[in-house]
């Protein structure tokens, strides 16, 4: 299981990359375990606002449908178009080409695990 | 879980990674390690599969009336099998609405074995011994001693072969014979439920390990509940509780070709005479997207704007695409431009033939 140490994540198992105000998005090698074979991503609209917990996308396996949580608040720049003809990218490369969406950061990270805390957190 | 039934390969399971899910009161895989797509891809794409589906059960009817018994309880007609030869078929109430649907096979004229779905295995158990009671025949559950696999692909054959001694080449589509697998006696029809060629295997749980290990070790790949749903739904088959149920008759689920009206008496055909005269209350359809999404069970289907019905089976097809069987309204079910509600928005689609894709089983 990987979990990177630059990142960090969320109970929900999403994580953030945080460069300057600018935040990335995307779902853990864990959730894209546990979801199993990913085929269809629903994202975001750019512009939109987005708060801490609100689900943002949607990500949709072989037998389920999945809500994906901002690990932080902001707004929606940018969005991961290639997802929509290859969205097993989010289960071949989590945390590289399968990241779904960039926000300019309103608020802050302060909530969220490290990726030693993190996991702490699955293995408990 | 404790009260979830194993199947003999259980621990076979465990061992290939299978992430166990409950299914029809059984603990079974719904995947294995390397996911669902691989295993769809391994039975469509020139491999073969095996699956272990020992949680449906098996009926056995004999005496000298079990085809005038088989006649009264099943809708299609037996009369018109021969030995050695299995139908497609289903058990109705009074009100001609869906007990279960069956495949009958032909033994000999007093001797025939049903399949039934493990779901409703009690409840169709309980209705054919209490119909029995007016007949000269025995009904024997055979569940719990029988283990079920099916083999499919378009290398089963091959793979099967060496494990045993009836002529695979021989058995046609939806034929059977009896023989030895592995040395123990058991039944092998050309049936299955993926549009690929293939088989299932009926052998007793002694020899389920040595059979099942035996077909991975010719290369067949273990296919769990995901692909197996998704290889049915491509053909548009019919499952139980989703297509088909208490609710609804032959009329409505398209299933009037395995309903024979002109065979004489059987249960539930006065009640689907009538439907049949005043008309379906809805209608099953296939639909295929044509925007991107992903049809699920229960969405709500539009036609014209107007709510029409609900998908009872959907899914992404890696052939085909978003599809979906779903149920409209009569006056819907080829007239109207129809769209599915997915999380508010309202995706297009269009009405389609069956199979979604192209059925490759050896008729």
């Amino acid at each position: 299981m990987s979990i990177p140490a630059n990142l960090k994540y969320t109970k929900e198992h999403e994580w953030v990359r945080i460069e300057g105000d600018t935040a990335t998005f995307g779902v853990s090698d864990h959730a894209q375990e546990a979801l199993g074979d990913i085929v269809f991503v629903e994202l975001p609209e750019i512009g939109r606002t987005v708060d801490a917990g609100e689900a943002y996308a949607v990500v949709e396996s072989i037998k389920a449908v999945s809500d994906v949580y901002a690990p932080v608040s902001g707004e929606i720049i940018e969005v991961n178009e290639a997802l929509e003809a290859a969205p097993e990218k989010v289960n071949t490369e989590p945390y590289g080409a399968g990241w779904i969406t960039k926000v300019k950061m309103s608020g802050n990270a302060d909530e969220l695990m490290s990726d030693d805390e993190y996991n702490t957190f699955l293995e408990e | 879980m404790s009260d979830l039934l194993k199947t003999p390969l259980f621990d076979p399971h465990v061992a290939l990674g299978g992430k166990i899910v409950p299914f029809a009161g059984y603990e079974l895989p719904v995947q294995y390690k390397n996911g669902a797509l691989k295993e769809y891809t391994a039975v469509r794409d020139g491999a073969a599969g095996i699956f272990d589906i020992t949680h449906m059960g098996q009926v056995r009817v004999q005496g000298v009336d079990a085809l005038k018994f088989l006649q009264y309880v099943t809708t299609n007609d037996v009369s018109k099998l021969v030995d050695g030869q299995v139908q497609y078929s289903a058990l109705l109430n009074e009100k001609g609405t869906f007990i279960d649907d069956i495949t009958t096979y032909k033994i000999s004229d007093d001797a025939y074995y049903l399949c039934i779905n493990a779901a409703n295995r009690h409840k169709d158990v309980a209705h054919l011994m209490a119909e029995s009671k007016n007949f000269d025949v025995t009904v024997q559950d055979e569940s719990d001693a029988t283990t079920l696999l099916a083999l499919q692909g378009e290398k089963a054959q091959a793979a099967l072969q060496s494990l045993t001694d009836i002529d695979l080449e021989s058995i046609g589509y939806y034929k059977f014979s009896q023989g030895h697998i592995a040395g123990a006696s058991g039944i092998i029809s050309r049936t299955g439920y993926t549009g690929e060629d293939g088989f299932e295997i009926y052998i007793p749980n002694e020899i389920a390990i040595e059979v099942w290990q035996a077909l991975l070790d010719k290369g067949a790949v273990p296919i769990g509940l995901a692909a197996r749903d998704m290889l049915r739904t491509e053909m548009g088959y019919a499952l139980y509780g989703h297509e088909i149920s208490d609710k609804v008759t032959p009329v409505e689920a398209k299933l009037m070709w395995i309903t024979k009206l002109d065979k004489g008496d059987f249960i539930g055909k006065s009640a689907v005479e009538t439907r049949k005269a005043d008309g379906a209350k809805k209608r099953l359809i296939a639909l295929k997207l044509t925007q991107r999404g992903i049809p699920r069970e229960h969405y709500k289907v539009f036609v014209d704007g107007v709510e029409s019905g609900e998908v009872t089976s959907g899914m992404h097809s890696p052939m085909a695409g978003g599809v979906a069987l779903a149920y409209v309204k009569p006056e819907h079910a080829t007239e109207g431009d129809v769209s599915i509600e997915i999380r508010g928005n309202h995706v297009a689609a269009k009405r389609t033939g069956l199979p979604f894709v192209r059925s490759n089983v050896k008729k």
